[in-house]
């Protein structure tokens, strides 16, 4: 009992030690030579600088910023064309058309050309993220409304729910949960997105500094950035699911019940 | 016909043309205040498909259904649904208690105090005291069709329409929701419309048994219950009355499920 609690006190920073020490080992065997397979120490060290010199820190706010507002604009275009889809069936088969046009593009292919029409700056950011995040919560906001079951509809009806009503206190509620899932998928888009959009269009943020970085062969301070890429990750993916327990706790509670 | 709850030659039909499959026609029933009407009726003769006409849930193709005296064209005040599936009924969002509530948000002349201290009473009737806080699917099944039964006269309902409420709930709990309802019925004034495959349990429950013909379906017979109040569910069941009215309803069903011409 002891142990057991022990191991899963442990387990993250097993986990780290681990993969430290196998890019330890990779790092002693030296596979890949020194310059572009630089030790943890040495990563540290360079992270560490950049850190204190400060001109890390505005350019990851600058990428998670972007990120955060590309997601949560992408969640709102999202669940609003879910909507539209849901109250239009015509309106549905248009949107669907669209979106099964532009969603196999990937961020790259519309920098260039947004680069053209929005200029080099947040207006570019915000179509390149927003045109690739909004497909998850928009696809599963479309099934989880359609998925709203007949008896669900019909006590709303039967307690005078109008139209409207339906969707916001019955429908919306009922679909929340999976349209969270499409969100949770769409926040890794969109740091994607982001780190893209920056390497190929930007003037600042982390995209851009490992952009640079890696073209000065600055190893280290690359590997660095990366690490705070994963950092933004794993910010975002905590603010997600912050969000969907307050608003969708109820389900969690409910898919956690011993049966 | 007066009564609280009448339909006149209602008819129901999906699809059209030769496509066109008629449900219900021609069916007529008046349902008087305060009466406990049980309606029964082979397997698939549209016993839902009515319902939800009544209710207003569903317009009818024909005919009309008029809920103390005016046109039924949607589910009115004062008229509410149990659900045999309480499970999907029930809003997992909400607590009981908000459940309750939600089935209160057509009640006018009361605050939210007072609508609390009123689904707080109910919630006690149907022996829920103490799972207000719960959400629906932390309790059993039996409880949350109490939940439901308790919106649905939270909702200052007088006439309860009830689509086989208790046919997913086992046995021993059956018998004792078949009380508890009754005792709410009589408790809080409601008129109620049991649909049920149970013959039993039509007959226990009701004033008068409406028998329901093969689809298209529309009343075959109607069957009085003369049997001493309260129902016990020992002696009611023993009493001759009782095993009378069972027979001759199991009979009208058997002779329809075999495809004999009814008398």
């Amino acid at each position: 009992m002891n142990a057991a609690l022990l191991a899963e006190r442990l387990r993250v920073p097993i986990c780290i030690a681990l993969v430290l020490g196998s890019w330890q080992v990779i790092f002693a065997l030296g596979v890949v030579p020194e310059k572009y397979f630089p030790s943890i120490p040495t990563i540290a060290v360079a992270f560490w600088q950049m850190l204190t010199d400060g001109t890390v820190i505005s350019a990851w706010a600058t990428t998670f910023l972007r990120a955060l507002i590309g997601l949560v604009g992408a969640a709102v275009l999202g669940i609003a064309l879910a909507i539209l889809s849901d109250l239009s069936p015509v309106l549905s088969r248009g949107i669907r058309y669209v979106s099964d046009v532009l969603q196999p593009i990937p961020p790259a292919a519309f920098v260039p050309m947004a680069v053209f029409m929005l200029g080099l700056g947040t207006k570019l950011y915000a179509f390149v993220i927003i045109l690739v995040t909004v497909w998850p919560p928009y696809l599963n906001g479309v099934a989880a409304l359609a998925g709203v079951g007949p008896v669900q509809l019909n006590t709303g009806r039967m307690f005078g729910l109008s139209n409207w009503g339906l969707l916001w206190r019955v429908k919306l509620p009922a679909a929340l949960p999976e349209i969270f899932t499409g969100i949770r998928y769409a926040a890794t888009i969109s740091l994607i997105a982001v780190i893209v959009s920056e390497m190929l269009a930007g003037r600042d943020g982390i995209g851009f500094m490992i952009f640079k970085k890696a073209f000065a062969l600055r190893t280290p301070e690359v590997f660095g950035l990366m690490f705070l890429v994963a950092i933004n990750g794993v910010l975002l993916n905590g603010l997600v699911n912050l969000l969907r327990r307050r608003l969708t706790g109820w389900h969690i509670g409910m898919m956690e019940r011993p049966e | 016909m007066t009564g609280l709850l009448t339909a006149s030659g209602v008819g129901k039909s999906y699809g059209i043309g030769s496509a066109r499959m008629p449900i219900i026609d021609g069916l007529n029933l008046s349902i008087a205040k305060g009466e406990f009407v049980s309606l029964v009726g082979p397997s698939g003769c549209g016993k839902t498909t009515l319902l939800m006409c009544l209710s207003g849930l569903l317009a009818p193709s024909e005919g009309a259904v008029r809920f103390k005296g005016e046109t039924v064209t949607a589910p009115p005040i004062g008229l509410s649904v149990v659900f045999q599936d309480y499970s999907r009924s029930l809003l997992p969002w909400k607590t009981n208690l908000e459940n309750v509530l939600f089935g209160m948000r057509r009640v006018v002349g009361m605050d939210t105090a007072a609508k609390k201290a009123k689904a707080a009473e109910i919630i006690a009737a149907v022996g829920l005291s103490g799972f207000e806080g719960h959400y629906p699917w932390q309790v059993s099944g039996g409880m949350q069709q109490r939940v439901a039964i308790a919106r649905g006269i939270a909702s200052q309902s007088e006439l309860l329409l009830l689509d086989e409420p208790l046919a997913a709930v086992d046995a021993q709990t059956r018998a004792d929701m078949q009380d508890l309802l009754l005792d709410l019925a009589k408790r809080f004034n409601q008129t109620c419309v049991l649909v049920t495959h149970d013959v039993e349990e039509a007959v226990y429950m009701a004033d008068r048994v409406l028998v329901l013909g093969p689809r298209p379906t529309r009343v075959v017979r109607e069957i009085k219950v003369d049997l001493p109040k309260p129902r016990d569910q020992l002696t009611t069941r023993e009493d001759p009355a009782f095993l009378h009215a069972r027979h001759e309803v199991m009979a009208l069903i058997r002779a329809m499920r075999q495809g004999k011409a009814l008398a």
